[in-house]
């Protein structure tokens, strides 16, 4: 049953998205990352937001899928507004009331945080959901090889990467046989506190510990007998290729910076809209 | 009474676009004290039917009562489950404790017994399985061979006295000696404990040894049910399935299709020798 | 060739497993090694290609010597090893890449590491899977990928050692169709470890491991009329020369050296059915 678990959550369609170099794809998530932190008016967020739907539709990606990813943020996002609302004190006082206390700054603050985490969010599961995790690894390891110099293991890293992927949907299958197993001796899983469930769990947790170890020792007798010995001399079976479409992707997400820049520098709205809250609100600036 | 599986259907992830029908409208009893032989390629539905029988899995649709208790009924399941001893193909997935003796008697000790009982089963099951008890008893289980593991996996469900023994696959990957004495030991647990044993196997020469019912598996319904005379009679037709028959079986055909008169029903190298004695003479030859 | 010269093993528990073996396998040759559970043969298999040195003696393969360590690659290329879990010898997550991961450990450049891997996969007859994932693969399929990594480095011995143990009938007949034509067609030397003795009928020779040293080396045909001295020490002969037996020592047939079904059945047509 675990058989169909897709990692990474990886979507099989052909767009011009997918097609990208997958270190051009982690090359745009840092521009777009820098991008959504230089932004410092709250109305140019429309405006990454726009570009992210733009992204989306490239990517042949359906939206609710990329709104997956912040699903699991329900709880964090509505968290982290209230505590920036009520947390931080500057600007003007928007609102006040026993020792709860609005202010413009606390507004802000909270908007733009949360902003910032579904963009971030949102963003990154762009790429997961273009490129496969095979691709990602190789992207990495090569975006990475330069550290080589320093002595930094990068084909080392991305090799554990590879092989954690190949083995997690073998471990999840072998972790239910074993429930099942110790199951079927009657071991109680469900009843009692955090502390009995706890130790229910051994007799699943150590024979898939022991497991491991074995598929550990026998992998890496399999490697070696297929003469690896580290990424000395390696050559690869996919060459990664850089085309137009990776200088031309790059060149719009500069582009989105620059936009992001201008914009904000030339048209400061959020003034103006703080003071037509405050006009509103009667209160004089 | 007797294991009673009615009109059963299992559906992985039921409802999704990934449905995928497992088990399809089987029906089948199991008798008190019988051996059960069940045969089918991987993917015919063994594993998700046999992990029915003490309820890891619950049915789509149709029932499973083990004696008389519903295995789809949360309370009713436990009361089942015990009766139903569940040994798994790798032994690895089982074995944990610090020693061969705590590693058998958990089973006993989540039954809740009391610990001069569990003792007492848990000698009696070494016993049974052939390990030795001031040889073993104090050893890791992770520093056995892969028979003494197999073993020591097998006298952790013997310990249950369960009144059901069922085993996938319990022979894998032993060598011939090995099979031997699995098989020679399970028919000695049938004789001391009398229970009935439900074996799942690929190899058919080994549930003929032993069997008293062949039930055929094939795309998640029953394809044939019956004695060992009359399924192996169906060599052919198993071997076209992609199963292996067992060798008599399909000698004793084909020396039928080259004009020998042979008695139905042979499946041992035994028989089959009986069989052809009666030609020796010469008085059979047309 | 390889060659086994005087070769003692003992691990470092201090528990001998091979004692006094020479061995000298040809060029082209298929054999069978057979023993029960713990003879030494599994050890035996980890000296081909030098994952174990032996404390005594020397392996040498094509004349390199499995202690050198210079020649440690040259050798492991030279001799493809499957082994007998399937999920563990599969290294990445798309079949066609982990067909490759000999290859790009030796530095074979791409094009023509392409054009192994797809004739790899040809040859095992895996090549609609190029893309697929691993985990969603049978047994049987796992372990003609492992073969096709084997077959992209162009072995010239393929070593399973008993590849074929954790499989079901039909995953197990394929792998062994397929080495035989590997034997056959690419002339590349078998060396099948195993249980089955019915794998061992139609090699060209069959060497029986008891106790760490070589109790038997000879033909099937030899190796299989020895059926007591076999079932001593805990192992068996295929059900036809069983039956065989059975017929000879009830004096109603001798089927002389037949080991399949149909040398029987031919055997006793001729010699009960006179018509």
């Amino acid at each position: 049953m675990f058989k169909d678990i897709t990692l990474g959550q990886y979507f099989p369609v052909d767009s011009v998205a997918h097609r990208l170099d997958p270190r051009t794809k982690l090359v745009l998530l840092i521009l777009y990352i820098v991008a959504v932190f230089i932004v410092k008016d709250i109305w140019v967020f429309g405006f990454i937001i726009a570009f992210m739907l733009f992204m989306t539709a490239m990517s042949k990606v359906p939206l609710n899928y990329v709104l997956k990813a912040i699903k699991p943020m329900k709880l964090l996002l509505p968290l982290m507004f209230l505590l920036n609302l009520f947390m931080i004190k500057s600007g003007h006082i928007l609102f006040s009331w026993k020792f709860i206390t609005v202010t413009t700054g606390g507004l802000r603050q909270a908007l733009f945080i949360v902003l910032r985490l579904i963009a971030l969010v949102t963003g990154a599961s762009l790429l997961t959901l273009t490129t496969t995790p095979v691709s990602l690894t190789e992207g990495l390891e090569r975006l990475l090889s330069p550290l080589k110099a320093v002595k930094f293991p990068v084909h080392e890293l991305a090799m554990m990467m590879t092989i954690a992927l190949r083995f997690i949907p073998t471990l999840l299958e072998e972790a239910d046989k074993i429930m099942k197993a110790q199951l079927a001796r009657g071991a109680d899983l469900e009843s009692g506190n955090i502390f009995k469930k706890a130790k229910a769990m051994i007799p699943i947790l150590i024979p898939l510990f022991v497991n491991s170890f074995r598929r550990a020792e026998e992998l890496a007798l399999a490697m070696e007998s297929r003469c690896y010995h580290g990424g000395e001399g390696r050559t690869r079976l996919k060459v990664l290729k850089f085309h137009m479409r990776d200088l031309w992707a790059v060149l719009i997400f500069a582009a989105l910076i620059a936009v992001v820049v201008i914009l904000q520098n030339t048209f400061p709205i959020d003034r103006y809209a703080a003071d037509l809250i405050l006009g509103l609100l009667g209160k004089k600036q | 009474m007797p294991i009673v599986i009615e009109k059963l259907t299992y559906t992985y992830q039921s409802g999704s676009v990934n449905a995928f029908t497992a088990i399809m409208d089987v029906s089948l009893t199991i008798h008190d004290g019988e051996f059960v032989g069940l045969i089918g390629h991987t993917g015919s539905g063994k594993s998700t039917l046999i992990q029915q029988l003490n309820g890891l899995m619950q049915p789509t649709s149709g029932k499973v009562l083990v004696d008389g208790f519903d295995m789809s009924d949360k309370k009713q399941r436990a009361k089942g489950r015990a009766l139903v001893g569940m040994v798994f193909q790798y032994p690895d997935y089982q074995l944990f404790d610090e020693t061969v003796y705590k590693d058998i008697s958990f089973g006993p000790k989540n039954m809740k017994l009391a610990p001069d009982e569990i003792d007492r089963r848990v000698r009696e099951a070494m016993r049974l399985v052939g390990l030795d008890f001031d040889e073993f008893a104090e050893k890791s289980p992770f520093e056995l061979s892969g028979g003494e593991k197999r073993r020591t996996a097998l006298a952790g469900i013997i310990a249950m006295y369960p009144k059901y023994l069922v085993l996938d696959e319990p022979m894998a990957g032993l060598d011939p000696a090995g099979r031997r004495a699995v098989l020679a030991m399970i028919d000695d647990f049938r004789k001391q404990l009398g229970c009935a044993v439900v074996m799942v196997s690929h190899s058919m020469d080994d549930i003929a040894r032993s069997a008293d019912k062949v039930i055929v598996l094939r795309d998640g319904a029953i394809f044939a049910s019956g004695t060992p005379a009359e399924i192996f009679s169906r060599s052919d037709e198993l071997y076209e399935m992609g199963l292996e028959p067992p060798f008599a079986a399909r000698m004793a055909s084909e020396l039928k299709r080259h004009g020998f008169r042979l008695p139905g029903g042979i499946y041992t190298n035994e028989a089959l020798a009986d069989a052809l004695a009666a030609y020796k003479g010469g008085d059979l030859n047309v | 060739m390889l060659s086994i010269k005087n070769v003692s093993f003992t691990y470092d528990s201090g528990t001998p497993a091979l004692s006094d073996v020479s061995l000298e396998i040809k060029d082209g040759e298929f054999v069978c090694i057979v023993g029960h559970n713990g003879s030494g043969k599994s050890t035996l298999a980890k000296l081909f290609n030098g994952l174990l040195l032996p404390s005594s003696g020397t392996v040498e393969v094509n004349g390199m010597d499995t202690a050198d360590d210079e020649k440690t690659l040259d050798i492991r290329r030279l001799v493809g090893m499957v082994f007998q879990n399937p999920d563990n010898q599969i290294v990445t997550t798309v079949v066609r890449e982990d067909v490759a991961f000999g290859p790009e450990n030796l530095g074979i450049p791409t094009d023509e590491m392409i054009i192994r891997v797809d004739e790899a996969l040809k040859a095992v007859g895996m090549e609609s899977y190029a893309e697929s994932a691993p985990h969603m693969l049978s047994g049987g399929q796992k372990q003609r990928i492992a073969i096709a990594g084997m077959l992209a480095m162009e072995p010239e011995i393929l070593v399973l050692d008993e590849a074929t143990a954790m499989l079901d009938p039909m995953g197990r007949a394929d792998i062994i169709r397929i080495v035989r034509d590997l034997n056959r067609e690419k002339h590349i030397t078998v060396i099948m470890i195993t249980q089955y003795m019915e794998e061992a009928v139609g090699v060209d020779r069959v060497i029986v491991i008891n106790n760490g040293s070589i109790e038997m080396d000879g033909t099937p045909a030899e190796i299989f009329s020895h059926g007591d001295e076999l079932r001593a020490i805990g192992l068996d002969v295929p059900p036809a020369v069983e039956l065989r037996e059975l017929l000879k020592s009830r004096g109603i047939a001798d089927c002389g050296s037949a080991m399949t079904l149909e040398e029987i059945s031919d055997n006793l047509c001729r010699s009960l059915l006179k018509n």
